[in-house]
């Protein structure tokens, strides 16, 4: 849940890129960083790494000044995908207010995908989330590759029908779908956040410029 | 919203980013740096290094990390760009600090995770351990129940046996008392008629019968009949005597007793039970009395002799021997029976070890008689060899 801070009159949220390993979630992040032209932009902070691995986090906060003269910051945090890094991904999903979910598109990693989605619902568990109630974006990333090496849109769209969260594909080695993804997600977590600090009323701040501001248009 | 203390992902404040660095290190190369004094102030203006009083028109530049001011370096002395940039690489240094925290206390929750997890499971293992205790000590409490009932099934098993020895033993007597009763009667008969005689005072024909009834011998005989049927029934006595010694196992007295005397009434209780073609030897020495549970040590005895006749089937000889050797009293019952396999022997005074078939009562005899000897400061010890036979000892101590 956000953090509010009436001293330094700030607003903070956590958002998590989570998923399989290598399914491409720090790049979701670059490509957010470049992408992206928010009123506050602080630099990728890449915690360690292993053969391009992460081992901890990546993190990158965005942010904006609402009318009222508050800081609205978002914190946008990767996990490691590895399967030996639970804790780690526990520890990184704590606090989340809301979760992009990278799914690789890749026929192969269809088990690990599934596998990692289940991960995901058992730790939002842990750390106490309500996983009915957290916002969640679902993207299928990769979509450059090969049509034979991936799962086609048909048969994921099949698969993910009676899922109730968006579907985003995407392929962040590009930059296609990523901002989009992030939008999906900044609409999904805007009125939790309005409901909790009043956001339009007090802040001045709808759905449309919150969206606005964190992206730069 | 409150936050948990020290969260990795919490906001940090120039104070907590400085923690660690060599602030006492730093101030002299920012000193020359910018030509002159300065001051590193926190956003809300407290001084964390450099002059202690501010200065009157100072140059003041923003120390930003992530997106935000968290401080200002003010200088009177240097110039913009040399404070931009002496601005700028303490950002650098912010940042670095900031991974460091990070990294620490991420690593910190997660081991803090592992320990709860660690913790949680410690707990299930507990509770676990805690269920299979109780499931042991109810597993021990029903064998124990069931010990006590296969004890009270064996001392009912020996006293069955018990009784038949001492039928057997009180038949004897009884057998040639009543026998003797007979006979007498037959003589009061032949003395009621020579009174009759007498009193028609022929003196000719009383002698002639008194002869012909061979009175001479009858009355002879009469004595020791009367005298045996009283020896009987002293045994009739002293078995039921013995036989008290059985019946108060539960409340028994301490007794001082020659066990010679425990042996040759086990002896006898044993020797009814036995097949016409098995010999009972007793060897008996002479013993210094000792101070017992006579009862318990004839439940011994009996027990050790009732094994022994099971040993040898249809025949074959049991040899009780006693004997006073050092300070020690020294009883050895043998058979030359089938013999107890070497891989049973360690066990045979195990409770429920018995090669006998379930139900005979006999699954608790030897372990009953090893505590009953343990209770009298004894040991009993087993040899044997299959085909040979086998001989339990055992020694009490004198005095
Ligand atoms: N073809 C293709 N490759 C991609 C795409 N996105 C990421 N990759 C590649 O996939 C590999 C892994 O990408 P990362 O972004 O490091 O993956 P990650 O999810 O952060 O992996 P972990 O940190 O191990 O969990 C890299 O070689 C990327 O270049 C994509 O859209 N298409
Ligand atoms: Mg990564």
């Amino acid at each position: 849940m956000a953090e509010f801070d009436e001293v330094n009159r700030k607003i903070t949220l956590k958002l998590v890129y989570y998923g399989p390993a290598q399914s491409g979630k720090t790049t979701n992040l670059m490509r957010l960083h470049d992408l992206l032209a928010p009123d506050l932009k602080g630099e990728i902070m890449t915690l360690e790494t292993q053969n391009d691995r992460t081992l901890f986090f990546d993190l990158l906060p965005l942010g904006f000044r609402t009318p009222s003269g508050w800081l609205v910051k978002l914190k946008l945090f990767t996990v490691p995908g590895q399967v030996a890094h639970d804790a780690t991904r526990k520890a990184v999903l704590s606090r989340a207010d809301g979760v992009v979910f990278v799914a690789d598109s890749q026929r192969a990693q269809s088990a690990n995908n599934a596998e990692a989605f289940q991960n995901l619902e058992e730790n939002v568990q842990r750390v106490g989330l309500d996983f009915s109630a957290l916002p969640l974006v679902v993207q299928f990333n990769k979509r450059d590759l090969p049509a034979a090496q991936i799962l086609s849109e048909d048969e994921i769209n099949q698969r993910w029908a009676k899922a109730p969260w968006p579907l985003v594909f995407s392929s962040a080695l590009i930059g296609e779908g990523v901002k989009d993804t992030f939008v999906r997600l900044l609409q999904q977590v805007y009125p939790a956040l309005d409901k909790s600090f009043a956001l339009q009323e007090i802040h001045g701040v709808d759905q449309q410029s919150f969206v606005a501001a964190v992206t730069g248009g | 919203m409150e936050l948990e203390p020290r969260t990795f992902d919490r906001e940090f404040d120039l104070a907590e980013l400085l923690t660690g660095m060599p602030l006492a290190r730093m101030a002299p190369i920012l000193t020359t740096l910018l030509d002159g004094e300065f001051r590193l102030v926190t956003v809300d203006g407290r001084l964390m290094l450099g002059r202690a009083e501010s200065f009157a028109q100072p140059h003041c530049v923003a120390i930003r990390h992530d997106l935000e001011p968290l401080g200002y370096l003010e200088s009177a002395s240097a110039d913009e760009a040399c404070l931009s940039a002496a601005a700028g690489m303490m950002e650098l240094m912010l940042q670095l600090s900031a991974r460091y925290l990070m990294a620490a206390d991420l690593h910190i929750e997660t081991v803090q995770e592992d320990y709860a997890s660690l913790k949680e499971s410690e707990a299930r293992y507990k509770a676990l351990s805690e269920e299979l205790e109780a499931r042991v000590r109810q597993q021990v409490e029903t064998i124990e129940t069931a010990q006590r009932q296969l004890y009270q099934a064996e001392k009912l098993a020996s006293i069955g046996q018990l009784a038949a020895g001492v039928a057997h033993e009180i038949n004897n007597p009884i057998g040639f008392i009543r026998s003797n009763l007979g006979t007498a009667q037959q003589y009061v008969g032949d003395l009621s008629r020579l009174v009759a005689l007498m009193k028609t005072g022929d003196i000719a024909q009383c002698r002639a019968a008194w002869e012909q009834a061979d009175m001479g011998f009858v009355m002879e005989d009469f004595a020791a009949l009367l005298r045996e049927s009283i020896n009987g029934a002293d045994r009739v006595t002293k078995i039921v005597a013995d036989l008290k010694g059985f019946s108060s196992v539960d409340q028994a007295e301490e007794e001082t007793v020659d066990l010679n005397d425990n042996l040759r009434f086990a002896s006898n209780v044993l020797a009814g039970q036995l097949k016409d073609k098995v010999e009972l030897v007793l060897e008996l020495g002479a013993l210094p009395k000792i101070l017992c549970l006579p009862g318990h040590l004839n439940q011994v005895f009996l027990n050790l002799l009732l094994n022994a006749a099971q040993a040898l089937a249809d025949q074959g000889r049991i040899t009780v021997q006693s004997e006073a050797a050092g300070n020690e009293i020294r009883i050895r019952i043998s058979d030359n029976g089938c013999g107890i396999p070497a891989e049973q022997l360690d066990r045979i005074f195990d409770p429920f070890f018995t090669t006998r078939e379930v139900g005979s009562g006999t699954g608790l005899g030897l372990t009953v008689c090893r505590d009953i000897v343990q209770a009298h400061g004894g040991r009993i010890d087993v040899e044997s060899k299959v085909g040979a036979g086998t001989t339990f000892t055992v020694n009490f101590p004198i005095g």
